[in-house]
């Protein structure tokens, strides 16, 4: 059984440009804006960093392949830097390169950084495919709201749950991330909505509606990672450390074998319980203070909080409804607003959850900042409920 | 006449029907649309002659012998370099070393080749006929001509009919002609088509026909004749003393001219509402015509033609038949203008697993997958190349997961898609069509359609696959 990396990595410095329709930047300045403010945080000198990971999901209408578009924007210098893609989940993915090599020993101090730069596809949504595959041959060409959108018919098939009943809870996502979204500076939406306003909102993919869909955005968002003993040694006390970072991933039992019922995410749960091994977490509802979901759709953050355990099973429904994620309940859930309000820019997102977790932990959120918390979880998934990649990463104080 | 027999037929249209009064009331201003009543078929944005035609082929063909040959006719086939009968034959999953081949050139052109197998001894063969052909708005072809396709089985045994006679005039009348110039019809003079078509070509090949076949006038049941103008077979009939009413009226009525394919719908249609021992008596028409006189010996096992006629999903709306005849060409924005382009190389591989929906059945656990994969998705399987063909067109599936999706460009939204769960265990993600505008509900059973899969509008190309449909169609309102 491997050991894991609990505590064996820290984050020594974080950064996330502001999101949104950045008309003014391209993905060079998006990158430098995260990455300033992660150096200042860190305190030390770019030069100091000997391995870098870049994060983007869409080579195409983003920076195009390999890393060195980062190495070039930021002048890093002769170091080892390499792209890293697993769709949504590439923020994350990014993250945990940096973290392994670091626990690996095979560098001290290392970048993650993850960019995206979307609004210049011209049309909202994310960019259309264009390549010629043999799975074009067959599989249908639906969007991501019609993927993510299929899960509300099944769920509701599977623990008979209302349509109307669903649909409401599916709001309360979205009206609880708007209203967290409107105390965020760099947030993309950042204006509070009523229940009404997200109801009546027109159709996207049956049942989900204009508010139930997050946006696409530019951004980006990066950490510095090093040892416990290096952060110490640069005069760090309060000391952020990766408890946890595990991806699962489909290989066709959603799609292509008839054992799923289509209404609940798999690799959501693998990673989540594998994440709580490697973190020593045994009762999540208890331990998490605050957990920052992959909300492309507020179906996916409903059942998401059964994925994780959050919610029983047949359950998440209701607990959203009794405000059980919003800001001021037990586990709040998207305090920065989400994907649905600070943004998606796809390759930074996974990034943008943990420098939510890690400003909360370290008491920076500003007039969203919770009470004491000691763990925080980030859950990023990338593809689609029937052909997905699940992240999850927990975040706390090192030695708690 | 050869010893071979009409075994089986099928009938197939698209599920749209217009109602032919909302193109007048579109048109009003124009003075255009004419008094049409009646409905139009309307094939859906993923249909053409050939997935139609191989819908026909399907009913043709089920529960009935291999065909050694598919003759494939229409003529407005969507490619002209390209075989047809080959991809019908790969749709049917047949063997790749039968004969097959395409005819065209005139509306009798697929009932032409099946008088022609009708006469070649022993051999089975199958001729499936389909139309999509483009119209002019505002012309009277585009409310009068329809879209659909139909299929006959020929071969050796009892059947459900033999041919007693036939006779064929070859005639350069030209009513109506499309070319590479011009693909939309232009035609002539309705009333002088009609004297002409009366006289010199249907009237006379009526009678030699009749005299092969041995059969009295009168003795004529009913009769499968295209009307290319109306009023035509009236006065043919009334010029050779048939009293046999015209199936073909009720077709052309309910869904249209369907060109090519009308021949074999009218002697589909007509094998079902005959009785054993009946006369019926069939023409293609175009180019001068071909007759057959029939002697039918049993009724169709499942009717095809009667439900085609019956079922469908009736519309009003004159942009939308405008828009699915590729007439106007809306601006659908960027969302629209993904590259569909697949390598032919790509298509080699794959082109004959999606044309059969061919997937996999694992030796060592049983469990079906599509598309087939060296490593079967059995979980815990590693050994490789465990997999036999399975075909799932006709397996019984049920909707896993569903969604109409508003975002994804469809030219005829909203686009549903989902997980289809099949009997035998097989899982697809699969796009759904001839929902009428209703998303179906998990658990709802549906059925395979062959279909356009991807229109590489910029290069001419498309590419074919299945799609799944809801089990049943509604019932048209008379």
């Amino acid at each position: 059984m491997a050991s894991g990396i609990r505590d064996k990595v820290v984050i020594l410095g974080m950064g996330c440009s502001e999101f949104g329709e950045r008309w003014d930047c391209a993905s060079e300045d998006l990158m430098v804006e995260a990455f300033a403010e992660a150096v200042r945080d860190a305190g030390i000198d770019p030069g100091e960093i000997e391995a870098a990971w870049l994060g983007s999901a869409l080579d195409d209408v983003n920076v195009g392949n390999s890393a060195l578009p980062l190495a070039t924007a930021l002048r890093l210098g002769p170091i080892s830097v390499t792209r890293v893609e697993n769709m949504c989940a590439t923020g994350t993915e990014a993250l945990r390169a940096a973290t392994y090599a670091v626990a690996a020993g095979a560098c001290d101090i290392a970048l993650a950084l993850g960019v995206e730069k979307l609004k210049d596809t011209g049309y909202g949504g994310l960019p259309l495919r264009t390549k010629g595959l043999a799975n074009d041959l067959w599989m249908p060409y639906g969007s991501a709201p019609g993927g993510f959108a299929q899960l509300a018919g099944a769920y509701s098939a599977r623990h008979g749950i209302s349509a109307p009943d669903l649909k409401r809870a599916m709001a309360h996502v979205s009206w609880k991330s708007h209203q967290n979204g409107a105390l965020n500076a760099k947030a993309h939406l950042r204006k509070a909505v009523s229940m009404e306003t997200i109801l009546e909102a027109p159709m996207i993919a049956d049942p989900l509606g204009l508010f139930d869909c997050c946006g696409v955005s530019d951004g980006a968002a990066c950490a510095i990672v090093t040892t416990p003993d290096i952060a110490r040694g640069l005069g760090k006390s309060d000391l952020v450390s990766v408890k946890a970072v595990q991806v699962t991933g489909s290989h066709g039992w959603e799609s292509q074998y008839g054992e799923w019922d289509g209404s609940y995410v798999r690799n959501t749960r693998l990673s989540a319980a594998r994440a709580y091994a490697e973190a020593g977490v045994h009762d999540p509802r208890q331990s998490l203070g605050l957990v920052e979901v992959h909300d492309c759709f507020s179906v996916t953050e409903l059942v998401t909080m059964e994925d994780l355990g959050l919610s029983a099973e047949g359950r998440a429904t209701f607990d959203i409804l009794d405000g059980r994620y919003d800001r001021g309940g037990a586990v709040p859930c998207q305090t920065d607003g989400g994907l649905k309000c600070f943004g998606h820019p796809v390759g930074a997102s996974g990034l943008r959850m943990a420098y939510e977790v890690y400003s909360q932990l370290l008491g920076r959120a500003g007039d969203r900042q919770l009470g004491d918390i000691n763990l925080g979880l980030t859950h990023n998934l990338g593809g689609a409920p029937f052909n997905s990649v699940a992240a999850v990463s927990i975040l706390g104080r090192l030695g708690d | 006449m050869g010893d071979n027999a009409i075994l089986a037929t099928g009938a197939y249209l698209p599920l749209l029907r217009f109602d032919r009064t909302a193109a007048a009331k579109a048109l009003r201003w124009s003075g255009l649309g004419g008094g049409q009543k009646g409905r139009r078929a309307v094939a859906a944005h993923d249909e053409d002659a050939l997935t139609m035609a191989v819908e026909a082929a399907r009913l043709a063909t089920a529960d009935a012998p291999a065909p050694g040959t598919i003759i494939f006719g229409s003529t407005s086939a969507p490619f002209t370099e390209r075989a047809h009968g080959t991809l019908v034959g790969e749709a049917l999953n047949l063997s790749p070393d039968i004969r097959s081949l395409d005819v065209a050139g005139c509306r009798r052109a697929g009932f032409a080749a099946l008088l022609d197998r009708l006469g070649q001894s022993g051999r089975t063969s199958l001729v499936t006929t389909g139309e999509r052909r483009p119209v002019k708005p505002g012309s009277s072809q585009e409310l009068g001509w329809g879209d659909g396709a139909a299929a006959a089985l020929v071969g050796p045994g009892e059947g459900l009919a033999r041919l007693l006679g036939q006779a064929s005039i070859n005639r350069d009348l030209v009513d109506v002609y499309a070319s590479a110039g011009r693909p939309a019809p232009y035609a002539a003079e309705e009333r002088w088509v009609r004297d002409i078509a009366v006289a010199e070509i249907l009237a006379p090949a009526i009678r030699t026909a009749l005299a092969e076949a041995g059969v009295k006038p009168g003795d004529v049941t009913l009769a499968a004749v295209p009307d290319p103008v109306s009023g035509t077979y009236k006065a043919a009939a009334a010029a050779c003393g048939l009293k046999a009413p015209n199936v073909c009226a009720d077709i052309q009525a309910a869904a249209g001219d369907l060109g090519a394919a009308l021949p074999l719908f009218g002697l589909a249609l007509a094998l079902e509402r005959a009785a054993p021992g009946d006369v019926v008596l069939v023409a293609g028409f175009g180019s001068g015509c071909d007759v057959g006189v029939f002697r039918v010996t049993a009724n169709p096992a499942r009717p095809s033609a009667g439900p085609a006629l019956a079922e469908g999903h009736g519309f009003d709306e004159y942009v939308r038949l405008l828009s699915l005849e590729g007439a106007v060409d809306l601006d659908w924005g960027p969302r629209s203008e993904a590259d569909p382009k697949v390598p032919a190389s790509v298509l080699w591989r794959g082109a004959r697993a999606m044309h059969g929906f061919i997937g996999g059945i694992c030796r060592k656990t049983g469990v079906v997958q599509f598309p087939k994969s060296r490593i079967s998705v059995s979980p815990g399987s590693h050994e490789i190349d465990t997999q036999d063909d399975i075909r799932l067109v006709e397996v019984p599936a049920r909707v896993v997961s569903i969604t109409a999706d508003r975002l994804n460009f469809s030219p005829d939204p909203p686009f549903h898609f989902g997980l289809i769960q099949f009997e035998n265990g097989a899982r697809v993600m699969m796009e759904m069509v001839d929902t009428g505008r209703t998303t179906p509900a998990v658990g709802d059973a549906m059925r395979m359609r062959f279909r356009i899969k991807a229109a590489d509008r910029k290069r001419g190309f498309r590419t074919y696959f299945w799609k799944a449909a809801p089990l049943a169609r509604p019932h048209l309102e008379a």
